[in-house]
């Protein structure tokens, strides 16, 4: 039974095989031995080749008889120079040799693979390291990195390598839960508005009409918000998945079309709303995203101007690029503000805005819209004077002269 | 009782004040922590209920402040009322010195109880219901009743009597019953303490004998113990 838990995937045949077996350390020890025993092999082999070469030319030896002087005996003898008795020598030499390195050999075989098991293991030791390291790692603590010693070496690079990529892991968690949190706070108060109102109406023992009335217009305004803000969140949800139309957008018609809807409340509140778009500036994407950009910068221009002022919406392309701007007279953003308009929920003046219906959202929304574009959004702002926010945007290569929709950028 | 609701949501802060007056309480609402801190520096409060989230100075700081100037026995019970759904911030706000703390939305059952509850540990109480001598009264259900009769009260009057019972035996002034009874809106150069303090004293004679309520020449009123 275990044995079938053990090898959950028996496909693979060298599965069958102990873990030790399987393991790089193994196989990096086969194969330095093997290289290693193979080298002296090839090479005590070749020596020996070449000597027996050598020493191993035809002899032909002479047989000769001595008679023994005094005895008169004769003994048959083998007659040798003494070139060819020093290769005889040198022969017997070989044999040994032979002999001696065959049992060299041997022992080089284990030796290697001793010393190739030990630097095998010291090699892979900070992999191990680096392994424990990232098993202990859980994805609701990544602060842990695998912080390797030693020198700047491939491994040390590895290292380094997986802890900037958990560093980055780290804060994109980081952020994501920053953003959940921060988006269940703004749902919760809308909510707990409402839920207070309901409480209090139906507790009620002797309810007035007035006080009734009252409390439901309370509870339509915090689901007002509370809808904005859904629509907001899931815009800014769906922004982030890849997924969206792509088509030939005319941005003149679509910031025309955007602003459309902002003419009658920038009258209400005495505001000129000045539209200068040049016609012909043509980009891919999604068009229903780029207008919901531009209506997102109107409706902060119009919420925060004052009233006599002018909004000046314009439409251009330059060198390529495609560019919206609205600017307005209102307030303006103080410079150290500047760098965190654009993300989510930051506000300079967190009761007020609240109050006036923002989400929070509108100007992240307006950045991840352009940056999905391959573009991305800008901000020039003083105090006391004014805000530009400027879309860039790539063009789209259908695009006629750029120089003639610059020029021809009259007011509609 | 007095509270004081500080909350920037000015539908919450409404909500949650004319809920709290309804239950008799005296209720003060200030919208930022600055304004928050104003009224604690000139007015008596037994309750904060304490928005952490506050625009200028946040509710973390407010509390801070409200541990450092006031001692003990004289500093409001704070509850906070938080939207974060995480325990990092409900550890700061109870470590720098609430004493209780709801999360958004709340039931509002809920934060009259717990409300009570933070009144109660002045007290030295537990449970809703307050008894001295004959006199008995049920702050959950809003019933007083002396040696058994219930009497009508009007919510004036039962925050009154609240608030007489929660200080047995000690002598009150008008100052003190109109700080801790009255919110301030309140007028302190009428006579409305003591026509309160006289219709209530009017309603306990009528329901038993005797008069819990004797008045200290000079100083202000007091709630016999143990009648």
């Amino acid at each position: 039974m275990s044995s079938v838990n053990q090898w959950e995937m028996p496909t693979w045949s060298s599965n069958r095989l102990p873990e030790w077996m399987r393991s790089i350390r193994f196989r990096y020890t086969l194969l330095y031995s093997g290289v290693l025993f193979g080298l002296a092999a090839l090479v005590i082999g070749a020596i020996y080749l070449i000597l027996w070469i050598s020493l191993h030319e035809p002899m032909s030896i002479i047989n000769g008889r001595v008679i023994d002087r005094f005895s008169g005996q004769s003994f048959s003898v083998d007659i040798v120079t003494a070139r060819q008795f020093e290769r005889l020598v040198h022969q017997q030499t070989l044999e040994r040799l032979r002999t001696f390195s065959f049992e060299a050999l041997i022992v080089l075989f284990f030796a290697s693979l001793v010393v190739g098991w030990v630097v095998a293991g010291r090699v892979l030791a900070p992999i191990g390291r680096i392994t424990g390291v990232a098993r202990e790692i859980q994805a609701t603590d990544l602060s842990r990195r695998i912080r390797l010693q030693g020198p700047n070496d491939e491994l040390k690079q590895l290292a380094d390598t997986f802890d900037a990529m958990l560093a980055r892991i780290d804060a994109a968690f980081a952020a994501q839960q920053q953003f959940l949190a921060d988006a269940s706070h703004e749902l919760r108060n809308p909510l707990a508005i409402i839920r207070t109102n309901a409480d209090l109406a139906l507790t009620d023992k002797d309810p007035q009409v007035d006080e009734l009335r009252q409390a439901v217009v309370v509870v339509k305004r915090a689901s007002d918000r509370m809808a904005r803000l859904v629509d907001d969140l899931l815009a800014l949800a769906r922004r982030e998945s890849p997924t969206f139309a792509i088509e030939q957008v005319d941005l003149g018609r679509a910031v025309t079309e955007a602003s459309e809807e902002f003419l009658a409340p920038a009258e209400a509140r005495g505001i000129v709303l000045d539209r200068a778009v040049a016609p012909g500036v043509v980009v891919m994407g999604d068009g229903d995203a780029l207008k919901r950009a531009v209506a997102n910068l109107l409706e902060n221009a119009v919420r925060l101007a004052p009233s006599g002022s002018r909004i000046r919406l314009a439409v251009g392309s330059e060198r390529g690029l495609a560019w919206i701007a609205v600017s307005d007279e209102g307030p303006g953003i103080a410079p150290e503000h500047q760098p965190r308009v654009f993300d989510r929920f930051w506000r300079a003046d967190k009761g007020r805005s609240r109050a006036d219906g923002g989400t929070g959202l509108g100007l992240s929304i307006v950045r991840q819209i352009a940056q999905s574009h391959g573009g991305d959004v800008q901000l020039q702002s003083k105090l006391g004077v004014g805000s530009t926010f400027t879309i860039w945007l790539p063009v789209a290569n259908v695009s006629s002269d750029p120089a003639r929709s610059l020029t021809s950028g009259a007011p509609r | 009782m007095r509270v004081l609701v500080v909350e920037d949501e000015v539908d919450l802060a409404d909500a949650v004040a004319r809920g709290l007056r309804r239950e008799g309480y005296a209720v003060d609402v200030a919208y930022d922590g600055d304004e928050a801190l104003d009224k604690l520096s000139i007015n008596e409060y037994d309750v904060i209920c304490l928005d952490l989230n506050l625009p200028g100075t946040d509710g973390i700081e407010v509390t801070r402040r409200l541990r450092l100037e006031r001692k003990e026995p004289s500093a409001p019970r704070v509850l906070m009322l938080t939207a974060r759904d995480q325990p990092r911030d409900r550890v700061v706000g109870l470590d720098e010195g609430a004493d209780d703390y709801l999360i958004k939305p709340f039931d509002f059952d809920e934060l009259k109880a717990r409300v009570r509850a933070l009144l109660r540990r002045d007290a030295g109480r537990s449970g809703a219901l307050m008894r001295v001598g004959d006199l008995e009264l049920d702050t959950a259900r809003h019933e007083a009743r002396r040696a058994e009769h219930d009497l009508s009260l009007t919510p004036k009057e039962f925050s009154l009597l609240r608030y007489f019972m929660s200080r047995a035996g000690q002598v009150l002034s008008q100052e003190d019953l109109l700080e801790h009874v009255w919110d301030e809106h309140a007028d302190p150069f009428t006579n409305t303490v003591r026509v309160t303090v006289m219709t209530l004293r009017r309603k306990l004679a009528e329901a038993g004998e005797g008069q819990p309520i004797e008045t200290v020449v000079g100083r202000g009123y007091r709630l016999r113990e143990g009648s």
